[in-house]
């Protein structure tokens, strides 16, 4: 049956229907193209999609905030075209977005309290919180009314979003990625909330690209593929691998299986304890503070030997960060020691780090790896600009051998641009992240110090990533890798830490774990619990 | 030193404090919704300046009158560029000082502006001590109170906090980010203008072309000073008030004739300095202070 | 039908050829002289004459170029200073204090007898040091107790200006003429380029300065950390780079450029070789070469050009004055609008723009048709679109 004729039939039955819809943005990319679509009442439509597909932006279209190029979107009521987030959620649309919008100094009370009221009357803050009371009773997301929201964990940061856009009575909820900063229990609750409102006879669209969330939590799905709607199914008639296919298309579908097999029988990519060399890094009791100073890395102690990945696992947001930036150089630790071959590495800076044999491809390529402005040339220094090889005498740069650099490097790893003296903006994000890789392998490394390597690159670019990463591991580098790709982790690590509130509650080899007992630990679980 | 030097010497600082803190509250309000107005001080220039042409032409009332209005005016064109058009708040600000510098230097040698007769200039409150004290004195002992009930009390306090917090959970929560900071600012330029005008029209009677004296910066420390509180910029512009009219009541002081006066003239500069040095780390600004907005 | 990917400039500057900067410039300028027209012509002046004078005079012989390049001495050197603190990203408005500064450091030597060619060369350098100092003393503030550099360095004018009268009325006084300095001797002059004006060596210094920056900036490591830390402090963390080092640098540079505009200006500009009390000649001149800054990109090259031409609209100006009757106060009308225009980024949009918004006034007045959402396929102009593009193409969504 095709779309068409489906939606006829339940002409009656819908909120929202696109139809045709393209969006052709200014400067020519297609973001969009042709989509047909219908949202439901009393369903939970999964939207998945890789980064880049058009998912935002048709979320977007859909909300009325963005009008569409071609095609249009209805209601029963009429056009659905709204000038700002504010009159959609009078319409009754309302989106929780992946990054919140939340004022850190107020309250969860107050935030709540800003979209409603008139702006010269009296705050009425007793009448929002006794309904805000209700509400949370309602829906089982517990926060703390009165702490300003910046110091409440960002797992309540994201229940005062929803109960933000709960409180305005919405018909639609847009969910966008809400689980990437989750533990596996609050993911339970979220979903019961989700069926809860459902029921009711809510739409709900969840965008992710995690195939297992959008399997279990959805009644019908649509996968979104480089701007076209490429299936709308129901879930229960979809197998994981159909979906992987539809999401990222004929020839890659092989890779994402195979990493997905990997991660469902947690092999590894040649497990073998002869060839683990001498340790390099050694971290003892580790401790540090966060931004808000309260602790994030408590007392850790491990060993990253020469030839081994060391995996860490865990939800974003439980010290993993700071650890890095501890050992980076880049913050300071409280306590304890990390030697690197022996030589202390605690409170010197990145510059010392570096020459001691150590590679650090940073979590935020925009903020830490990259001078954004900077061209590929004075990129692929940074860190290394002092080496006699690039600078000279007076401090004299020496262009020539930095270009001959950075060529170097644009062959080696495919790095894509218009040259090596292009603005390092101009990049896309896999050709970015590349740049900030092949410029830190090529300092010869004893051990890389990898962060969320492959986020946000496409299935292609992070496949490249990895196997970089596995060919460092057999030429006898330490790789220290900090990923919240559970998969990944998995499917590259030759032993795994589960991190959880600054501490590791397990360390293993991946194969003495199966995914249930990592979900419970990564949640908080004792070891004893998750057996 | 007997009770009428006391006398003198509060009012001169109280004289001295008026455009500070008009100044610096009307900053403030700006800077709770994140817009940071470096040329406060051009606008007290050029509002001083058609203040006096107002006075000329009108009265004392009609020139201060002349005066809001232009600080208004500049500080919204100052809005325009900044929000709507996503324009530096740093070199905005420096060009209007840069202009306000040069439009009164060309303006008083076109026309020749200068002083005020009596009957332009506004009235004086006559004291028991014989020095005559400005009404707008009280205006501006005043104006804290009612700035600091608006922005710890009211809806539109927090909606502008909000704006200067994180102007995108504002924009989701409905508020229109432009216009709460085009009025804000807005207003912070009527109360400079006030300032501006008052220096001429009201404290001193005459025009020079460089009347402000670098006050406006002065503002902007005591800003700082306050930490976005309007009742601690009061405070902040008497102590700075009380260190301009050193000057003028230390000639009384026999004990200290000995120092030249232009060290004396450097005080308020130096201790603006300290203050500010010291008071730096305890103030919490707006996260989105000095960021355009760009709704996505 | 293809989905283009984000090679190409997601997050561009929205300038198709290098040129679109001297484009921008340029508009400014004009906007800049536009304005400039208006207010002459509302205070009674005729603004053709006026434009006229100031072009004919700055550019229009011999001397008065000679004139104009001297004007741009100073304000090539206060350009600077504000130019390579904007590339450590930092607001460095003290260009003024410190060069009163370098002036008075400059007359100072003056107090013991050199011969020629040290004289010179110590008033040079004393006054680059002396600037450097009394620009570092706010970047300590600011790199120890977080002091906002615009405060204290605006600050410090003051008590420069301050400190400055004092010195000339007291210490540095000329005993025949006590509203000024004693002047600089023979052995402290910098020679004159070109008789009967105001040009000399000065001008030479200045442009080698400005060469030496731009080597330093752009060529040397210590300028690369320099402007990544400007660009990107995190990144520069990261990178080993120490920010408060070049938050002091980039100060020192700066005051230095500073105190030798001030000694180069007292050193060569006849026919006292020396300054007033109230240093009338000096002030503004810090605030000016902010413009300037501006105007040439903060880059040392685009600087050059840009204080020749803001110093023909100063030597200009003196004839503006004489010949139309214009205050030459003016000027700074004209800097100032320049400024403001050049706060805007992407300037050259602004006409596109002010067309769309125009036509956008017209159809809303004009009945509607119909009850479509009155968006043409394809809008090229709306700028909101674009702005959603690039914030899309940097997410990857």
């Amino acid at each position: 049956m095709s779309i068409r004729e489906d939606v006829k039939a339940t002409r009656a039955e819908y909120f929202l229907c696109a139809r045709g819809i393209t969006k052709v943005y200014g400067d020519g990319t297609l973001a969009v193209d042709d989509v047909t679509l219908d949202v439901r009442p009393g369903e939970i439509l999964g939207m998945l999609g890789e980064n880049g597909a058009g998912k935002t932006t048709l979320t977007k279209m859909l909300s009325g905030l963005l009008p569409p190029t071609r095609g249009q979107v209805l209601s029963p009521r009429g056009i659905v075209r709204f000038a700002s987030p504010r009159e959609a959620l009078d319409f009754g649309i309302g989106m929780v977005h992946q990054h919140f919008a939340l004022v850190g100094t107020f309250t969860a009370a107050e935030n709540v309290a800003l979209g409603h009221e008139h702006p010269f009357s009296r705050v009425r803050l007793e009448q929002t919180r006794s309904q805000l009371e209700k509400l949370i009773e309602e829906s089982g997301l517990h926060v703390p009314l009165d702490v300003p929201v910046e110091k409440l964990a960002v797992g309540e940061q994201q229940r005062v979003e929803i109960l933000k856009v709960l409180s305005r009575n919405v018909s639609l909820l847009i969910l966008d990625e809400p689980t990437s900063v989750l533990t596996p229990v609050e993911v339970d609750v979220l979903f019961a909330l989700l069926r809860r409102l459902r029921d009711a006879g809510k739409s709900i669209i969840l965008i992710t690209h995690k195939l297992r969330e959008v399997s279990s939590v959805t009644e019908r799905i649509v996968v979104l593929r480089r701007g076209r709607l490429v299936g709308d199914v129901t879930t229960r008639s979809v197998t994981r691998d159909q979906l992987a296919q539809l999401m990222v298309g004929e020839t890659a579908a092989q890779t994402v299986g195979a990493a997905i097999e990997l991660a469902e029988e947690t092999q590894l990519l040649g497990q073998d304890e002869e060839r683990t060399g001498p340790g390099i890094l050694h971290v003892t009791e580790l401790t540090v503070k966060g931004d808000t100073r309260e602790v994030a890395v408590r007392d850790l102690s491990f060993d990253v030997h020469g030839g081994e990945v060391f995996g860490i696992a865990g939800v974003e947001g439980n010290g993993q960060s700071e650890l890095v930036e501890s050992l980076g150089g880049l913050r300071p630790a409280v306590h304890g020691r990390a030697t690197i071959r022996g030589v202390d590495i605690l409170g010197k800076d990145p510059r010392q780090i570096y020459q001691l044999g150590v590679a650090h491809v940073p979590e935020d390529r925009w903020k830490l790896g990259l001078v954004l402005p900077f061209t590929l040339a004075e990129n692929a220094i940074l860190g290394i600009q002092r080496w006699k090889e690039f600078c000279g005498f007076l401090g004299f740069l020496r262009k020539r051998r930095i270009t001959a650099h950075v060529r170097q490097l644009m062959d080696r790893f495919g790095i894509q641009a218009t040259g090596p003296n292009a603005p390092a903006k101009s990049l896309s994000g896999g050709n970015q992240q590349k740049l900030i890789v092949g410029r830190e392998l090529a300092k010869d490394p004893a051990i890389i110090i990898a962060a969320q390597p492959t986020r946000g690159l496409d299935i292609g670019a992070a496949q490249y990533i990895r196997e970089l990463l596995v060919e460092m591991r057999r030429k006898g580098r330490a790789i220290l890798l900090v990923s919240a790709d559970l998969d990944e982790i998995l499917a590259l690590s030759d032993r795994i830490a589960i991190m959880y509130e600054g501490r590791f509650v397990a360390i293993g080899r991946p194969s003495e774990f199966d995914r249930a007992r990592i979900g419970l630990l990564m949640g908080g679980a004792s070891v004893k619990e998750a057996a | 030193m007997n009770l009428s030097y006391f006398w003198m010497i509060l009012i001169l600082s109280l004289q001295a404090m008026v455009p500070l803190v008009l100044t610096a509250v009307g900053e403030i309000i700006g800077e709770t919704a994140g817009l940071f107005n470096i040329g406060l001080e051009g606008i007290l220039l050029m509002s001083a300046f058609t203040g006096v042409m107002g006075a000329q032409l009108g009265g004392p009332w009609v020139g201060l009158l002349t005066g809001m209005l232009t600080g208004g005016a500049i500080s919204f064109i100052f809005s325009v560029i900044t929000t709507r058009f996503k324009g530096s708040q740093m070199i905005a600000g420096i060009g209007i000082n840069l202009f306000a510098i040069g439009f009164v230097a060309f303006g008083m040698a076109a026309r020749g502006v200068s002083s005020l007769p009596q009957g332009k200039r506004l009235f004086a409150i006559q004291t028991p001590v014989g020095m005559g004290i400005s009404p707008i004195v009280i205006v501006a002992l005043v104006v804290p109170f009612i700035a600091y009930y608006f922005l710890k009390r009211t809806r539109a306090g927090l909606m502008l906090k909000a704006v200067g917090e994180n102007p995108e959970a504002a924009d989701v929560a409905g508020i229109d980010v432009l216009r709460v900071r085009l009025l804000a600012t807005t207003f912070g330029g009527i109360l400079a203008g006030l300032a501006g005008a008052y220096i001429s029209v009201s404290w001193v009677g005459s025009m020079t072309k460089d009347i402000s004296q670098g006050r406006g910066f002065i503002a902007l420390a005591t800003v700082v000073f306050s930490g976005l509180n309007p009742l601690l910029a009061l405070v902040g512009g008497f102590i700075f008030g009380f260190f301009e009219s050193l000057a003028v009541w230390i000639r009384n002081m026999p004990a200290l004739k000995g120092i030249p006066t232009q060290f004396i003239a450097m005080a308020p500069y130096v201790v603006t300095l300290l203050v500010v040095a010291g008071a730096i780390g305890r103030v919490r600004f707006p996260k989105a202070l000095g960021e355009p907005y760009k709704r996505e | 039908m293809r989905h283009r990917r984000a090679q190409t400039a997601p997050a561009r500057r929205r300038t198709l050829t290098g040129l679109s900067p001297v484009l921008e410039s340029a508009l400014a300028g004009l906007l800049g002289l536009l304005v400039g027209v208006v207010v002459m012509a509302i205070y009674g002046y005729n603004p053709w004459a006026a434009i006229v004078a100031l072009f004919s005079g700055a550019y229009g012989n011999a001397a008065g170029f000679a004139n104009a390049l001297a004007k741009a001495t100073p304000l090539l050197l206060t350009a600077l200073t504000f130019a390579i603190c904007v590339r450590a990203g930092m607001f460095n408005i003290g260009a003024e204090g410190q060069l009163f500064m370098g002036t008075l450091a400059a007359v100072a030597v003056s107090l013991v007898t050199l011969p020629p060619g040290i004289g010179q060369i110590a008033r040079l350098v004393l006054a680059m040091v002396v600037g450097a100092l009394w620009s570092l003393v706010p970047a300590l503030l600011k790199v120890t107790r977080g002091v906002s550099e615009v405060i204290s360095t605006i600050m410090f004018n003051w008590i420069a200006r301050w400190l400055a009268l004092y010195l000339v009325l007291n210490i540095l006084f000329d005993p025949l003429r006590a509203e000024k300095t004693i002047s600089i001797p023979m052995s402290g002059r910098l020679p004159l380029l070109m008789g009967k004006t105001t040009l000399s060596v000065g001008f030479f210094v200045a442009i080698a300065f400005a060469l030496v920056v731009y080597f330093v900036v752009w060529h040397t490591v210590v300028g690369y950390e320099i402007r990544a830390a400007g660009l990107n402090p995190t990144a520069a963390k990261y990178g080993g780079i120490n920010s408060r080092r070049t938050m002091l640098l980039s100060f020192t540079l700066g005051g230095m450029a500073a105190g030798l505009a001030g000694a180069c200006y007292v050193m060569g500009t006849p026919p006292t070789y020396s300054v007033f009390a109230g240093l009338p000649e000096l002030t503004n001149l810090g605030f000016d070469g902010m413009a300037v800054a501006m105007v040439g990109r903060n880059h040392p090259i685009g600087i050059i050009f840009s204080a020749i031409f803001f110093g023909g609209l100063n030597a200009g100006g003196r004839a503006m004055q004489l010949r139309a009757g214009v205050p030459l106060d003016m000027v700074r009308v004209v800097n100032g609008t320049i400024v403001l225009a050049m706060a805007i980024p992407e300037l050259i949009r602004i006409l596109p723009m002010v067309k769309s918004g125009v036509r956008r006034m017209i159809s809303s007045v004009r009945p509607r048709r119909g009850a479509d959402s009155g968006d043409t396929p394809g809008d090229p102009d709306s700028s909101t679109s674009r702005g959603d593009a690039t914030q899309e193409k940097e997410r990857g969504a």
